[in-house]
């Protein structure tokens, strides 16, 4: 009796051993993804993290990750992205050698949780882990890590573009303060010397001067240069005794316009000839703007058209009229589309950082020329950078330096 | 008064000016916001002159009309045009969709509004002709050169020139299209760097002179 229970019992563990045994082999735990860690991006608002972990060079074809996040402590898992076993490298992290030394041996994934979970709170803490796919089966799974981001202070991938800017600000000011023992040699610009001629032939033939100052906002750097010339051409006008209208599109450069107008004609000590509406708003939309100031032109008939500032489409609706109107045009942009416009339609045009320069040509003040100097340079230096740079980047290419490369390209990259 | 004309405003300028400036190597949460900031107080600026706008554009035209001068007729369309897009907005109450379809200001704004610019940019097609004609009138090197690129392109967008261009010159191996390419990737690029780089250049040493205060002819001279 005994011994048969004694049997049952052996055959009883044995089945539930066996049941138990195959149970665990069928929802066994997977393996862990080794060397997985969760650290916070740099160079970036706190809004991402960073994940790391070793590439396996044994992966075998059809091999691929899955990265989830959580801003949960348990479960709440957020499926972030899929990718291949060979891709994602810390190669591919878009940072100069200077600031990151990820290389192909680790994968590194950024994750931007702003996207995932919208603006969280400072100091939020966030799960993150990655699922290793073997032909969609899951093989192995990476152990939970946790990260808080956080905001940083300095973007050290931009190190460059600082060094670059203090060189340049360093220059500046030794320009400037040069410029107040000595007089600098300006190349003449042959669209800034026109606007005596202009002005000049307004006044003789009775006619106004349109200076349209673009479609641009205060905030445009054109804008503000157009602003500088039409001082200056608002107090040529005004010694003259000669006639100018400024249509404006934004409201705000009107504003600005008139202290500068009005200004130009106490300086040239013309006040009473000064009326409010030189300056006066058209329209704050592209077209319409177009089309009234085409009326304007095609109606008084202007001896002098200027166009300085930010241009789009409107350019050749506008310089083509005073062609046909037989006005003398003088333009000038920073919108290296509309030039060509310009170019064909325009007496004179003024290309981009002539515009810029235009201000202080015309003014003539010695600590505003000395500026030009540095434009002067800093072209100097972006065409010595240039040709360096393709010399040693195509000896690189051609040799295999692909340490060369990646320095060289990096310093001159922009982030 | 030059402390309330000049000092401060140029102080302002300055400290703005350096902030901005600094906050684009600062990635922080601060910083983030500080541009936000900055972006918000501008468009309320904006939306404030707006109204200056609108004053001086009634008054310039109103001005023409009492005093008759030369065209004044068109100077009522401001009033006609302003009055046909504000009254629709008010009485549709700044919607342009019902569910029963078009408001006034719906309608206003697509068969008047839209209409009127889609004509003016379409005018835009003819001073390209005119432009095009002036430009390819042959008076100097650089307009030869402008003339061969432009005839270039014009033949390669066309079948017909595609097809006399294969007639003519395909002994060369090259169709019409590659020449295309590689004037739009090689020369024009090259040309259009070139402009950029220097508009750039020109762009940070002014910022630097209006930050600095070296350039401050739109506030007036002492």
């Amino acid at each position: 009796m005994t011994k048969n229970k004694l049997f049952l019992f052996a055959v009883l563990v044995i089945f539930t051993s066996g049941s138990v045994c195959a149970a665990a082999k069928k929802a066994g735990p997977a393996a862990v993804l080794p060397g997985f860690t969760a650290e916070d991006m740099p160079y970036d608002a706190g809004e991402a993290v960073l994940l790391r972990w070793p590439v396996n060079p044994a992966a075998a074809a059809g091999t691929a990750y899955e990265i989830y996040v959580s801003s949960l402590e348990a479960g709440g898992w957020v499926k972030v992205t899929e990718f291949d076993a060979a891709a994602k490298t810390g190669a591919d992290i878009g940072l100069p050698f200077w600031a990151w030394n990820g290389t192909k041996d680790e994968h590194a994934v950024k994750v931007e949780l702003n996207n995932l979970f919208g603006n969280f709170p400072p100091g939020a803490v966030f799960t993150c882990k990655a699922a290793v796919l073997e032909k969609g089966a899951l093989k192995a799974e990476s152990l939970p890590a946790t990260i808080a981001p956080q905001g940083n202070w300095f973007r050290l991938d931009r190190l460059n573009n600082l060094i670059a800017l203090l060189g340049l600000i360093t220059v500046f000011f030794w320009a400037v303060s040069h410029a107040k023992r000595k007089g600098l040699f300006i190349r003449r610009i042959a669209g800034l010397d026109a606007i005596d001629e202009a002005i000049g032939r307004a006044t003789e033939m009775g006619k106004p001067i349109f200076y349209v100052p673009g479609i641009g906002s205060m905030s445009s750097i054109s804008t503000i240069a157009s602003a500088f010339i039409l001082g200056e051409v608002s107090k040529k006008v005004a010694q003259y005794d000669s006639h100018i209208k400024v249509p404006h599109y934004d409201p705000v450069v009107m504003t600005v316009c008139k202290e500068v107008v009005k200004q130009s004609y106490l300086e040239a000590g013309r006040p009473d000839s000064y009326r409010d509406d030189i300056n006066h708003f058209v329209s704050a939309d592209q077209f319409s703007y177009a089309a009234s100031v085409d009326g304007m032109i095609s109606r008084e008939k202007p001896a002098a058209c200027f166009y300085m500032g930010h241009f789009m489409a409107e350019s050749l609706l506008l310089a083509e009229v005073g062609a046909t109107s037989g006005a003398i045009q003088i333009a000038g942009t920073d919108v290296e589309h509309q030039l060509p416009f310009f170019f064909t339609a325009c007496d004179y045009t003024l290309i981009g950082e002539e515009l810029y320069a235009a201000g202080a040509y015309l003014s003539k003040e010695p600590m505003l020329l000395s500026a030009l100097k540095v434009q002067d340079l800093g072209k100097l230096v972006v065409m010595v950078s240039v040709f360096f740079g393709m010399i040693l980047v195509s000896l690189g290419a051609k040799f295999g330096w692909d340490g060369l490369v990646r320095v060289v390209m990096d310093l001159f990259k922009g982030y | 008064m030059k402390l309330i004309k000049k000092q401060i405003p140029l102080a302002i300028v300055f400290i703005t000016g350096v902030l901005t400036l600094v906050s684009y190597y600062v990635p922080h949460k601060m910083s983030v916001n500080y541009i936000e900031t900055i972006n918000k107080w501008e468009n309320i600026v904006v939306a404030f002159a707006f109204l200056l706008g609108l004053v001086s554009l009634f008054f310039s035209h109103y001005n023409k009309i009492s005093r008759k001068v030369d065209g004044w007729g068109y100077s009522i369309f401001v009033f006609i045009g302003f009055l046909a897009m504000v009254v629709p907005a008010l009485v549709s109450q700044g919607k342009q969709m019902t569910d029963t379809g078009f408001t006034a200001l719906g309608w206003s704004y697509k068969f008047i509004y839209t209409s009127l610019s889609g004509t003016m940019f379409a005018v835009l097609a003819f001073y390209i002709v005119s432009t095009a004609y002036r430009s390819f009138r042959i008076r100097s090197l650089q307009a030869f050169v402008l003339f061969i690129a432009a005839f270039i392109l014009i033949l390669g967008k066309v079948p017909l020139g595609q097809i006399i261009w294969d007639w003519v010159l395909g002994w060369t191996g090259r169709g019409v299209n590659d020449v295309i390419e590689w004037i739009m990737q090689v020369p024009a690029v090259a040309g259009k760097r070139g402009i950029m780089i220097g508009i750039s250049i020109g762009a940070i040493v002014t910022s630097l002179k209006i930050i600095f205060g070296i350039e401050k002819q739109y506030m007036g001279k002492d």
